[in-house]
């Protein structure tokens, strides 16, 4: 177990409820973990923020060990562990700050990107060669990946799946029920779908394959390609029927009545897209964008034997936040055991992933082959 | 209090309950006929709702929309195998959803409570009974609790069951009565005319975070629950949280000896001498969700608690086997329930977060009520009760000698008369799955 006596944060705002408030908070101040309320002693971190951007470190400064450092450089020197957290979603990397970090922190530390890797497979390749050459740990990720599910459910290693589809939100829903601080932005919503789907799906008999195509679908001929089973309805049932969070006439009365079963989804969608992958091994994933349906995400796969299994991935209520509490814990094992908790290649998926839904080119409504995407693991 | 209707004296009831009530309640006929045996089933049953008010939110429109429209469960969408056949509404709230719900679904709204459970003839009509006496208008006693109907809507069900010669399952809603005879009366009415009798809160079947069990025989020596929420009203929900936990420690429930309810700064006094109450305490706070010290990420300490928080509410517990149950309502500091337990010997403490996704803030829909409507389905399918009663029966007469507690100024009444013992039963019933 390495010791952690100094951990630096490059972030590019600072703000209340901003990602890198919850983490920098958890390592500078302590969070929950485990049933107690845990604090690293003796740990000092310093912050690099870009300047011009926003930031309210209150009286942090003065009631903790926090050193605000004038360079990026300066802040990770010496450090045990980075942190890089970008705007929030965290769907475009700040590749300046990770280059700096790879660079310039110690051999042997550890570093932690917040959100997406890089901005293009190509990038993240270099960066993880980059760190594995300085010895330096890699790993980024959201709590979508790691937060509680509800049930409390995992993919026995080994299963063989057919299908999975995951339902999120680009924007927030409703004045009602709102969840905490959604994506906001496409882009964003595509990384908590990955970052919810991917660590379901990567446990299938024959591990990660890679995306052989993907295509994307908006509108009316999203609900036809389901009509054809492009995509699987009773998959959106099952992942619906975990929502806490059923608009339309829940809004207006609390009824809880069966939005697919009784035809609402098409007409509570605000414009709805989706991105059909199918993976090299032959697995058919579905990620869905149901603004006005459910304000949560929610997961479905099934077997090939025909069992589904389906979970919320629950987000903790703001100003907390807790889920962060749940990522917290696992970056600071990585930083102390220098061992990620998943393959890189998760990473280097969805990096090349989000990447690819970017290009114009991909947004045809045909499917596109994605032979560079063979990101196996 | 009130000089029970029926023959039944608090000693007549701790001897016979406190001996007998380990068993699951299965419905014992003897007397009375079409009480079918616990069976599978599969057409619906035919079920009749007693409520004081259905508006939004309210616990009546939680209970009757699961009903009508049905609910996620295990993955899908439910629609449960029963038939809301006849509604009573005691109340008509402006915001009334009992008559659109009526409307819509064709349920016949009846103007009494006999006439929903025969449906307008002469002799009981349905196949289960769920009394939802909870929200409405309803007159404070001198010790501030909400003289809510249920024991009234409970006793009218009994009578049409004893007129029709047969009895169907019951679902009481929360805490039995806010008079313990009246409790005793509701328990024992129930096990006479032999139907199985169901009730309480919502928190003992909701998600656990995380997912854990107690296990059954575990050696406990006292549990805590933290949570918010004002007299008469969420301590139920607290006290079932832990009691559902206590339950089943070694030996079982053995009933409590005597409680003592402190409001305002001696609550924190209290904490800072019980060194064991305090450790589960932050355990279970650690559990929080929502808890708002200085900062959003940061457990508060006892005194900040003490310069911060100045109106906590606690009960404190002793039960007749040593173990102590403590539950504090912080309204203010948290927004949700935990728990935390001790382990006897190794110091071992069990915690969880019993999560309630609350609408409007966390949810639109209050899904903790699907794994209870859930239980209630089984219950009417197959006659089998999820839980024993005497939790609630405990709880209520818990919550009853807490608050008289509070209105003797923070004395410590002694309770004989919640010598309930039971036993939990193998399988616990929250929702994980």
């Amino acid at each position: 177990m390495r010791t952690l006596r100094k951990i630096a944060f490059l972030i590019e705002e600072f703000v209340t409820a901003s990602p890198a408030q919850h983490l920098l908070d958890r390592f500078l101040i302590g969070y929950s973990l485990h049933g107690s309320f845990h604090r690293i002693p003796d740990l000092e971190v310093s912050v690099y923020l870009i300047v011009s951007s926003e930031s309210d470190f209150g009286s942090r400064p003065e009631d903790f060990p926090l050193r605000i450092e004038p360079t990026a450089e300066q802040a990770v020197a010496h450090a045990d562990a980075v942190v890089i957290v970008s705007r929030r979603p965290g769907a475009v990397a700040n590749e300046a700050f990770l280059n700096v970090a790879l660079r310039n922190a110690p051999e042997g530390s550890a570093c932690f990107v917040y959100g997406a890797l890089a901005n293009s497979l190509a990038s993240a390749r270099q960066f993880t060669a980059l760190a594995a050459s300085r010895k330096i740990a890699l790993l980024a990720s959201t709590p979508i990946s790691v937060t509680w599910r509800l049930p409390a459910i995992d993919l026995t290693p080994g299963t063989p799946l057919s299908e999975a589809l995951i339902v999120v939100q680009v924007s927030a829903q409703a004045a009602q029920a709102s969840p905490p601080f959604p994506p906001a932005s496409l882009r964003g919503a595509e990384l908590h779908a990955l970052e919810g789907l991917l660590p379901v799906i990567e446990r299938r008999r024959g591990g990660e394959t890679g995306v052989r195509s993907i295509r994307f679908l908006e509108g009316k001929d999203l609900w036809r390609a389901g009509d054809k089973g492009l995509w699987p309805r009773p998959l959106l049932a099952s992942a619906l029927s975990r929502s806490h969070t059923p608009q339309g006439n829940a809004l207006l009365d609390g009824r809880t009545e069966d939005l697919l079963g009784l035809g609402l989804v098409p007409k509570l969608a605000r414009n709805p897209r989706g991105w059909l992958l199918e993976h090299r091994d032959g697995l058919r994933s579905a990620i869905l964008f149901l603004d006005g349906v459910v304000s949560d995400f929610n997961f479905a796969v099934r077997a090939l034997d025909g069992s589904v299994i389906s979970a919320q991935l629950l987000r903790g209520a703001p100003p907390a936040e807790h889920h962060f509490s749940r990522l917290t814990g696992i970056v600071e094992d990585f930083f102390r055991t220098g061992t990620a908790p998943w393959p890189i290649e998760r990473n280097l998926l969805i990096a090349g992933l989000l990447e690819t839904f970017a290009k114009p080119t991909s947004l045809s409504g045909q499917a596109v082959r994605t032979d560079e995407l063979s990101v196996a693991y | 209090m009130k000089t029970s209707k029926l023959a039944w004296t608090r000693r007549q009831f701790v001897s016979t309950v406190g001996s007998a009530a380990t068993a699951a309640f299965v419905a014992d006929a003897k007397a009375f006929s079409a009480v079918p045996k616990a069976k599978e089933n599969t057409g619906k049953r035919r079920i009749a709702l007693i409520a004081t008010e259905a508006r939004k939110y309210s616990h009546a429109q939680h209970f009757i929309d699961r009903v009508l429209e049905g609910y996620g469960w295990q993955g899908r969408h439910h629609r449960p195998q029963l038939e809301l056949a006849g509604l009573y509404m005691d109340q008509f709230n402006e915001n009334d959803l009992s008559r659109e719900r009526a409307s819509r679904h064709r349920v016949k709204i009846y103007p009494t409570v006999e006439e929903a459970l025969t449906l307008g003839r002469s002799k009981l009509a349905v196949d289960g009974v769920l009394i939802i006496a909870e929200h409405g208008s309803y007159p404070r006693n001198e010790r501030g609790q909400t003289r809510y109907p249920r024991h009234e809507f409970f006793q009218r069900t009994a009578k049409v069951f004893e007129e029709s010669g047969r009895a169907v399952p019951v679902f009481n809603d929360k805490h039995l009565s806010t008079d313990w005879e009246e409790c005793v009366e509701m328990v024992q009415t129930a096990k006479r005319l032999g139907f199985p009798f169901m009730a309480g809160s919502s928190l003992p079947v909701t998600w656990r975070i995380p997912s854990i069990d107690m296990p059954l025989g575990t050696p406990l020596e006292e549990s805590v629950c933290v949570c918010y929420g004002t007299i008469d009203s969420y301590d139920i929900h607290g006290l079932e949280t832990a009691q559902c936990m206590s339950e089943r420690r070694a030996g079982g429930e053995s009933g409590v000896k005597s409680v003592q309810a402190i409001r305002g700064k001696a609550v924190w006094q209290m904490l800072e001498e019980r060194k064991n109450t305090q450790k589960l305490f932050f355990a279970a706070l650690s559990r929080s969700f929502t808890c708002r010290g200085r900062y959003s990420t940061a457990l508060p300490d006892l005194e900040w608690l003490k310069d911060n928080h100045e109106h906590p509410v606690a009960y404190f517990l002793e039960h007749f086997d040593g173990f102590r149950t403590s539950v504090f309502l912080l309204t203010g500091l948290v927004s949700d329930f935990t728990y935390a337990g001790l382990k006897r010997g190794n110091g071992e403490i069990v915690s969880c977060q019993m999560y309630l996704p609350m609408p409007p803030a966390l949810s639109t829909v209050a899904d903790f009520f699907n794994p209870l409507v859930n239980h209630i389905e089984r219950m009417i399918l197959n006659h089998v009760v999820p839980y024993p009663v005497e939790r609630t029966l405990l709880t209520s007469g818990m919550v009853i000698s807490a608050i008289e507690s509070l209105y003797r100024g923070h004395a410590l009444v002694e309770t004989p008369h919640l010598k309930v013992a039971y036993k939990a039963l193998d399988q616990s019933s929250f929702w994980r799955a």
